[in-house]
């Protein structure tokens, strides 16, 4: 991806140094081409599995409600089969009942039998339970209703015909009727009525058949649509899925990674032991040596000696004895990194005093103006805090040495409760704030051997103790007024 | 005084040795000490076998033990002499390089009469192997000689 990306943003560059306006174009498209995948890329895994979840439950919910219409349609369809079956069978019944009626009156006319006029009567009687009957089962075809409008007029003009015929019967006996008892008084309405019925169950014979149709295309589709719906959810949930393996994949394969390193840096640390160990037994014997045959030198030719040899002779020995110095600091050092530590509380009051009274020796001939406030108690290693105000009160004391009258002062600045702010002020040589970085390096020095003795290692213990105990160091100088250090160790424990 | 007792100093380097007994010459110690170059002489001396056969019997006033020495190191040496009825009484006193607090903690452990950092500073040295020989060699009464047959 970067080699890809590379060429457009080269081009582009081209593009700038020859036309300006133009460079839009080449520098954003690259971008835009990946945008959809870096947007991808910018989730968490975390968003990547809530969105395959959130998907997934969206389909489901999709599939479920297409599925309750289709199944709700399907419901209804079989509702209104009922009913167009039961219109079939009463278009039948109608028929027949109508057909019964036009028999039975033609029949009372011929012979007078009181029985046929029951029979008519009885259609009669019928005839608006039928219509009642019809309209309540087709109200939702207007096409059917507009027949049924037409068939129920028929219906009441054959009746209506039929029962004229009847009571002229009754009034003026066969004579009157007798052409219609042959014709039959309603027989062209009961004609007319055959073929509406006829229609209308053609009609609904049709309507059930597409509803038939429908309701098929209808299963299908839902069948269709739950098969894919769940292909689809598989996939989602297969992706989820490889999402959350490819994590715990990564994670475990990063644990193991950690591990490793872990085991490097042990493996170092050993290392690291042994070689400091070897150090410390081995470079200081060459250093003995040459130190006491240098003394055993000397003193076999002492009276032969002249100035320039002695002092030849005073050299080596003071540069043997510098680097078992050096030595022995950067054994300190090394092991105040490895060195495990103690966490107890600190009286920082009782540790400045017998500083003090280690010092006392190198203190004798110095005028010194002391300054120490009340300090505060604090946790942390005994040994190790000692060795920072060791180091901060013996630099005070030696960086003041060509003072008159050295002024050092101990104190807390602006105690609070949650850090605690310890400072060493001296009114030596001080430095330059440029330099105030380098202060804390190991074998870093701002003054030269001659002017002060030293390593360069005092203060590179102080920042590694302070650090180890989650504080910090830093220094502020005037040069030739003084310096002040300071030394924040991390809040106090109120409670126990 | 009438039978001095040797000192036993176990020191592999030449040049250790040396300033060691140029110091200890300047105190009239010197022909006392017996130099073992490594480990396994010193427990050859204190043993009379090898080389030391036919030495005259009888345990050293002090074992100066350097820490690191080839063949058997100082502090084999040391637990080899604690462990054995009569070698434990012999003081044995580290004299070595090693400030290491590992060393320390290990030679008192296995039951070192005195652990002595050598000073880089000669001088120093010389006063410390100095006062370690008239100590340990001519003030301190060693032990009585509780059974000499030392095979």
């Amino acid at each position: 991806m970067e080699s890809a990306s590379n060429h457009p943003s080269q081009a582009s560059l081209l593009a700038t140094e020859r036309s300006k306006p133009s460079d839009s174009v080449p520098a954003g498209s690259p971008d835009f081409s990946h945008g959809s995948v870096a947007w991808f890329h910018r989730l968490t895994i975390e968003q990547r599995v809530l969105a395959g979840f959130s998907l997934v439950f969206v389909g489901i919910l999709v599939v479920s409600a297409i599925s309750y219409h289709n199944t709700s349609i399907l419901l209804t369809n079989r509702g209104l089969d009922g009913r167009s079956h039961d219109l079939i069978q009463l278009l039948n019944n109608i028929d027949a009942a109508m057909s019964e009626a036009e028999d039975a009156h033609r029949r009372y006319l011929v012979t007078g039998e009181a029985s046929y006029l029951e029979i008519y009567k009885k259609v009669v009687k019928q005839k608006p339970t039928f219509t009642a009957y019809l309209k309540d089962l087709i109200r939702e075809s207007p096409e059917q209703q507009q027949r049924v409008g037409f068939l129920d007029r028929m219906m009441d003009r054959q009746l209506s015909a039929e029962s004229k015929a009847i009571a002229q019967f009754q009034e003026g006996g066969f004579r009157a009727v007798k052409k219609m008892a042959f014709e039959g008084a309603g027989k062209r309405e009961l004609g007319v009525i055959h073929q509406i019925i006829a229609e209308m169950d053609l009609h609904e014979r049709q309507t059930v058949g597409r509803r038939v149709v429908e309701s098929a295309a209808g299963t299908r589709n839902t069948i269709v649509l739950l098969g894919i719906g769940a292909l689809l959810q598989l996939v989602l949930l297969a992706w989820v899925y490889y999402l959350i393996r490819h994590d715990i994949t990564e994670r475990r394969r990063v644990a193991g990674e950690l591990q490793r390193r872990g085991e490097l840096l042990e493996a170092a640390n050993k290392e690291l032991e042994a070689f400091s160990y070897s150090v410390s037994h081995d470079l200081r014997a060459p250093l003995r040596h040459i130190d006491g045959y240098a003394a055993l030198l000397r003193k076999s030719v002492e009276h032969s000696l002249n100035d320039k040899a002695a002092r030849y002779l005073q050299t080596i020995s003071d540069s043997a004895k510098q680097m078992g110095q050096l030595i022995d600091d950067l054994l300190v050092f090394s092991r105040m990194g490895r060195q495990e530590m103690l966490r107890t509380a600190v009286n920082l009051d009782q540790v400045i005093k017998s500083i003090l009274s280690d010092l006392r020796l190198d203190l004798q001939g110095r005028e010194i103006s002391w300054t120490i406030a009340a300090l505060p108690e604090v946790q942390g290693d005994p040994a190790m805090l000692r060795q920072v105000f060791m180091n901060l009160i013996a630099n005070a004391v030696k960086f003041t040495s060509a003072r008159p009258i050295a002024a050092i002062e101990i104190g807390v600045e602006h105690p609070s409760s949650t850090e605690i702010v310890l400072f060493v002020r001296d009114n030596g040589v001080g430095f330059d704030m440029q330099y105030a970085t380098k202060l804390f390096g190991v074998f870093q020095r701002l003054h030269r051997a001659d002017e002060f003795e030293g390593t360069g290692i005092g203060l590179a213990n102080v920042r590694r103790i302070v650090h180890r105990h989650g504080g910090r160091t830093w220094a502020e100088g005037v040069p030739d007024k003084g310096a002040t250090f300071y030394v924040l160790l991390p809040g106090r424990r109120l409670d126990s | 005084m009438t039978v001095a007792k040797p000192i036993l100093l176990a020191e592999d380097n030449p040049r250790d040795a040396e300033l060691a007994l140029a110091a200890m010459e300047a105190e009239h110690i010197s022909d006392k000490v017996v130099l073992c170059h490594d480990g396994a002489e010193v427990l050859d001396y204190l043993y009379c076998r090898g080389q030391f056969k036919s030495r005259l019997r009888g345990n050293p006033a002090v074992v100066f033990l350097d820490l690191k020495m080839p063949k058997v190191n100082g502090l084999e040496v040391l637990r080899t002499i604690k462990a054995d009825v009569n070698l434990r009484p012999i003081p044995v006193v580290m004299l070595t390089s090693s400030r290491e607090e590992r060393d320390l903690a290990d030679s008192y452990a296995l039951g070192a009469n005195a652990y002595v950092v050598k000073p880089v500073e000669f001088h120093k040295f010389l006063s410390a192997v100095k006062e370690l020989g008239t100590f340990w060699g001519v003030i301190n009464e060693p032990p009585p000689e509780s059974c000499r047959s030392t095979q």
